[in-house]
């Protein structure tokens, strides 16, 4: 039962509220069992018996207990509120900061609807059992328990034949906790997957439009409604076998009491006056045994959630944090790979990987589709650990260093632009926060997106969709350039950062990058050859090993697969050139 | 409507919408026989339920005072008996409503999500993704325990309270009324709260939709938060919408904890009113009210407040539950605005021949992103599309497949207007490559058959083939029966943009739109990729944008487009021959080699 010492764990801090609620829980029922008394007095002593004495302070009484009731029941309620809601806070910080923490491979692994399932309608079924389910459970046990020693009281063989029942309803209970709790299983697991269909089918609406697939994403959609009904029902069926029967054992009390109270009062064994009493507290017995079949429900659908969000958090991140991790404020960006290997899944992404780049140098990293361009990168990032090798920054081994050191030092622009739906200011702001104005301004001109910026109606302020869309592609990219630079970090990846962005930008963006170099170790993977040119090395890469690597024209030189590249992308290079010349033209 | 962000309220309703309960109504309409059966059925074992206390006190009053063992036996036994037909009855009921609930919440759910599906581009756009999908699943989830058992409850409830009524009338007029005038104090209260009531719960939906729309956009985003080392801003944030949803639910929540204690207190006045009443109409010597009928009536009063309690239970859900229903409605009863215009007809089997005629487009009014295109591309031809970004080069290819209506102008196919035609009809013949290329999870074998369902695997295989995915496919771990997930975070991009190329191929179209497909595709793979193309694109329409020139010189038609209108046009020679805008962007290409 480790989740629940878990959920439990989030409920010590409001201990001692719940303590004190669960006390007023107790002076309420306790009210509500004085309450009939009352009126059974006035109807006997006052109505019947006509003495009219005693009805002004039976009547002040019953005002006055009755408002006690409604104002202690009314605090009572918000303490549990305030309790669970307070608790499933701090339950979401929890849980959401273990997300954070979670490695690409947790994400890799789950999907966003999923993870999204446990924080919504996993916390809801456990707010509704704090919230409700606690204190329903206290009150039904303690009004049984009250009616049952006042019934032991009144005459114990009486008490005794009606405890009978009690083991039927124990057991019940027991086989429905049991029989249902794959069905809640299911419950939950249905719904995540109606939850994950949804959340795909919003993401990808584009595609679907584009290929007319509304009606087979209906159709989809109408088999996962289907199965989160049918697991719905499913359960139905369960509960369906056991409420009523809960329902008849509670029922039977009221027989056996008149059957074997009756006959008792005949045989002289009991007084009618007893058998009167004891009747009055055959609502506090029958009500719990009643509800008992919907909390057992509720308490099983509970401890579902609960065991479907600690088993989301129980996984820990594989990359961490080593003890007494080395915290640098900045880097020189010195970095090297030394025999470095990575694999996914038995599959071999890179093999040997060795290379090394002084402070300040660029690097430009060229490759096939999958060629693991991409995932060297990661590598540099910590966002995956190494198999095999070394990698090293500022001479200092990757997996010693903080993680938060690393990261921070390094503005990566992916290859996949992820933009937030905020502000283009709050976007590009994105890795710091508090930076002023004119700093974004600054950094969205270096990546070339000012100029279109300002154009929009709403300029820095206009809201992008998520994932930027509404902005075409090259005006993602320069926006998550823009994001990356003004980290001012010590090394910078661009990864495949302008392949959307026309030639004319991209030249001007190089310009002022180049502005840059000196303080930043600049990485860029590229396809076009323009865009690497410069680079101070270029690392040519094939199925994860680095085949050519050296400066432009030694690699042109070398006529292998960079020459090939460069070949294909401007062999006509001469041609034009010539022909331009011919006709006595300017070029640049 | 300006963009809606995660921390942005989305705008409230203020008027309590009748209409909104008849829709519901409709909802519940097709089941009117289940909830009939079932409210008799309860009707009936209510009925059943009262006649025991009756039997009871039989047994007190007569039986055993008479010693009569045998009676009380046989009585018993006849409680017992009707109390199984209750229990039985309960059974039914609970399998009733059940499915009354889960059917209708089933048919609501599908009617906003067939809907969405016909909703434009810019009402995704407009959003976060989290705010629509809340509304689908969450959202009709909260409508669950009002279907099920709240509305029938609420009439069995409703029955019993009027049979109520009808006895304290016929014990006693007067002392009904004291009763019942407790009613309209109970008005007054609910008339008092329920403004506020009802717009702490909006507020509290609304909490919880910018709260789950941030889940979402933390989830998908959590790659760049991580290289951004932002955990802490972002746990922040997220902890300050966690706030707020948590003080608007305890906000909404705290009205209607206030129901009960009002009925409860309202229920003793009446009581302690009809008892110093009573007593006192006894002294006077009244007609008609004598110790019997008082403690009949107190009897009474309480049977007559219960139900008033599961009637304001059902009052406080209805309002907790109009709160999300609301926002459903509002996205069902979005408008389609590119929907088949009536009389649509089915768009013929497409041979490829697309003309612009004076097209003209804005996304919003007065920011004209297209003005008066003209171009016409014969079956076969290759049009490739450049300019600067933003210049408007993807709209163009968007109004081909009809994503958006035009403001002026007319877009002809084998010169059928296409806002003429049924949208399906005309799409389904296009393979559209997106520059987002989304893989869906599932395989890739399942990804690329998304373009054609009825396709054979060979087919599919055929199709990775021809845009060069199938040699790094094989090399996977699993092959095409590898699982990739949603954002394809398996894949490289390249690796996407040629898995989703694939998938605009196998659609087998008679128009192919490549929106950027090979940006981030090496130059290597993508010369073999043109020479699969090449071939299957012989007696195909294709429009391409591309910033690789080296991708489009070969096009039958260059179309330089900045500012929204054609600048230039022509084959790449002539265009060169030009000295123009693109033989400017074509030279800058080789600026870098000069210096």
């Amino acid at each position: 039962m480790t989740e629940m010492k878990w959920f439990f764990s989030f409920l010590k801090k409001y201990r001692g509220r719940l303590i004190f609620a669960t006390f007023l829980v107790t002076i309420v029922s306790i009210i509500a069992i004085v309450n009939p008394q009352i009126s059974g007095i006035v109807v006997d002593d006052i109505i019947k018996g006509g003495d009219h004495s005693k009805l002004p302070i039976m009547m002040v009484i019953m005002i006055v207990t009755t408002l006690l009731r409604a104002v202690l029941k009314y605090w009572f309620l918000l303490i549990f509120e305030k309790s669970s809601q307070g608790m499933l806070y701090n339950m979401r910080d929890y849980v959401y900061r273990k997300l954070m923490a979670q490695d690409f491979n947790f994400f890799n692994r789950n999907r966003t609807g999923d993870l999204m399932s446990r924080m919504t309608g996993d916390m809801d079924a456990i707010r509704h059992f704090v919230a409700f389910v606690t204190y329903s459970i206290y009150e039904n046990s303690l009004l049984f328990v009250i009616a049952l020693v006042m019934i032991f009281v009144a005459d114990w063989r009486l008490a005794l034949c009606m405890i009978a029942v009690m083991p039927f309803t124990i057991w019940a209970t027991f086989l429905q906790l049991k029989e249902v709790k794959p069905a809640f299983h299911n419950i939950r697991k249905r719904f995540s997957s109606l939850n994950t269909f949804v959340q795909e089918n919003v993401s990808g609406n584009r595609v679907i439009k584009a290929f007319a697939k509304e009606d087979y994403e209906i159709e989809k959609f109408n088999r996962e409604n289907d199965g989160y009904r049918e697991a719905e029902l499913a359960a139905t069926d369960i509960w369906k076998k056991y409420v009523p029967i809960f329902e008849l054992m509670a029922n039977a009390l009221t027989v056996i009491l008149y059957l074997v109270g009756g006959i008792m009062v005949i045989k002289k064994h009991m007084s009618l006056g007893t058998l009167v009493t004891v009747s009055g507290y055959l609502w506090m017995l029958n009500n719990p045994l009643r509800m008992a079949g919907w909390l057992a429900n509720d308490y099983q659908r509970f401890v579902t959630s609960v065991e479907k969000i600690y088993a989301t958090v129980i996984v820990e991140p594989r990359i961490f944090n080593k003890e007494n991790a080395i915290t640098k404020e900045r880097f020189a960006g010195e970095i090297e790979f030394s025999g470095v290997s990575y694999r996914a899944n038995d599959e071999e992404i890179l093999k040997d990987i060795n290379f090394h780049v002084k402070p300040g140098e660029t690097v430009g990293i060229v490759g096939a589709t999958g060629s693991g361009k991409s995932t060297i990168m990661n590598l540099l990032c910590r966002f995956y650990d190494v198999n095999a090798g070394e990698i090293m920054i500022d001479g200092i081994k990757l997996k010693d260093l903080d993680l938060h050191s690393i990261r921070s030092n390094i503005g990566l622009a992916m290859q996949d632009v992820f933009l937030f739906s905020d502000t283009i200011e709050g976007n590009i702001a994105y890795g710091r926060p508090d930076c002023s104005f004119e700093e974004v301004v600054a950094a969205a001109k270096i990546a070339g997106a000012h100029d279109f910026i300002e154009k929009m109606p709403e300029g820095y302020d206009t809201i992008v969709g998520e994932r930027g869309v509404g902005l075409s592609g090259g005006q993602k990219q320069r926006i998550s350039l823009a994001r990356a630079l003004l980290k001012n970090p010590s090394i910078i990846i661009l990864d495949d950062t302008t392949s959307a962005v026309d030639m004319e930008t991209e030249a001007k963006i190089q310009k002022e990058l180049k502005a840059l170099d000196g303080e930043h170790t600049v990485f860029i993977i590229a396809h076009r050859i323009s865009s690497i040119k410069d680079a101070d090395q270029i690392l040519v890469l094939e199925d994860g090993r680095i085949i050519e690597s050296g400066k432009h024209q030694e690699l042109i030189d070398k006529k292998g697969y960079y020459y090939t590249v460069f070949h294909h992308q401007y062999g006509d290079f001469e041609q034009i050139l010539a022909s331009t010349r011919k006709a006595g033209g300017e070029i640049g | 409507m300006a963009r809606n962000k995660y921390d942005v309220d989305e705008s409230l309703e203020t008027e309590f919408n009748l209409s909104h309960l008849k829709r519901l109504g409709g909802y519940i309409k097709p089941y009117r026989k289940d909830m009939i059966l079932t409210i008799i059925l309860m009707t009936v074992t209510s009925a059943l339920g009262m006649l025991t206390p009756i039997i009871l006190m039989r047994i007190m009053d007569v039986y055993i005072p008479n010693e009569d063992i045998k009676g009380i036996i046989g009585l018993s036994i006849i409680i017992l008996l009707i109390y199984i037909i209750i229990s039985v009855a309960l059974r039914i009921k609970i399998t009733l409503t059940a499915r009354l609930g889960q059917n209708i919440i089933h048919t609501i759910r599908s009617d906003i999500f067939e809907h969405l599906q016909e909703l434009p581009f810019s009402y995704y756009d407009d959003r976060p993704h989290g705010k629509i999908q809340v509304r689908v699943v969450n959202y009709v989830n909260r409508l669950s325990d009002l279907l099920s058992n709240g509305i029938i409850n609420t009439i069995t409830d409703l029955f019993s309270l009027l049979f109520i009524v009808i006895f304290m009338l016929a014990v006693n007029v007067r002392l009904a009324l004291i009763c019942l005038l407790g009613l309209p104090l109970l008005m007054i209260l609910i008339f008092i709260i329920k403004k506020k009531q009802r717009l702490a719960w909006q507020i509290s939906s609304n909490k919880a939709s910018n709260l789950n729309a941030y889940i979402a956009e933390s989830i998908s985003g959590i790659r760049v938060t991580q290289s951004f080392t932002r955990e802490e801003e972002n746990t922040d944030i997220f902890n300050r919408l966690s706030g707020e949803y948590r003080t608007a639910w305890l906000g909404a929540v705290k009205y209607n904890f206030l129901l009960w204690p009002a009925i409860n207190n309202i229920s003793t006045w009446t009581t302690v009113a009809i008892f110093v009443l009573g007593v006192a109409w006894i002294n006077q010597g009244v007609d008609g009210i004598t110790a019997g009928v008082l403690i009949a009536m107190t009897g009474y009063v309480g049977r007559f407040w219960a139900p008033v309690n599961t009637l304001a239970s059902f009052y406080n859900s209805l309002l907790t539950a109009i709160s999300y229903l609301e926002r459903i409605f509002e996205t069902i009863d979005e408008p389609v605005l590119v929907k088949d215009c009536e009389g649509a007809i089915e768009m013929p089997p497409i041979k490829g021949e697309v003309e612009f005629k004076d097209v003209s487009f804005s996304y919003e009014d007065g920011v004209p992103i297209l003005n008066k295109i003209n171009f016409k591309a014969n079956v076969g031809d290759s049009f490739a599309i450049v300019g600067p970004t933003g210049a408007g080069k993807t709209t163009i290819i968007n109004l081909i497949s009809r994503f958006y209506n035009l403001d002026s102008g007319m877009i002809t196919i084998d010169g059928v207007d296409i806002s003429k035609v049924q949208i399906k009809s005309l799409r389904k013949q296009m393979g559209v490559m997106l520059q987002d290329s989304f893989i869906f999870s599932g395989t890739i074998m399942d990804n690329i058959r998304y373009g054609n369902m009825e396709a054979t695997d060979e087919e599919v295989i055929e199709a990775a083939k021809t845009v060069r995915a199938h040699d790094f496919i094989i090399e996977l771990e699993r092959g095409y029966k590898t699982e990739v997930n949603e954002r394809g975070s398996r894949l490289s991009v390249g690796q996407r943009q040629l898995i989703s190329f694939a998938r605009a191929l196998l659609a087998n179209p008679k128009i192919l739109i490549l929106d950027e497909a090979t940006s981030s595709i090496d130059t290597e793979t993508e010369i073999l990729l043109q020479e699969g193309l090449s071939k299957l694109l012989a007696n195909r329409t294709s429009f391409i944008i591309a910033h690789r020139l080296s991708t489009i010189k070969n096009s039958t038609c260059i179309m330089y487009i900045d500012g929204g209108k054609i600048d230039e046009m022509g084959t790449h020679e002539e265009l060169l021959e030009k000295k123009g805008k693109y033989y400017e962007l074509y030279m800058s290409q080789y600026k870098f080699l000069e210096e």
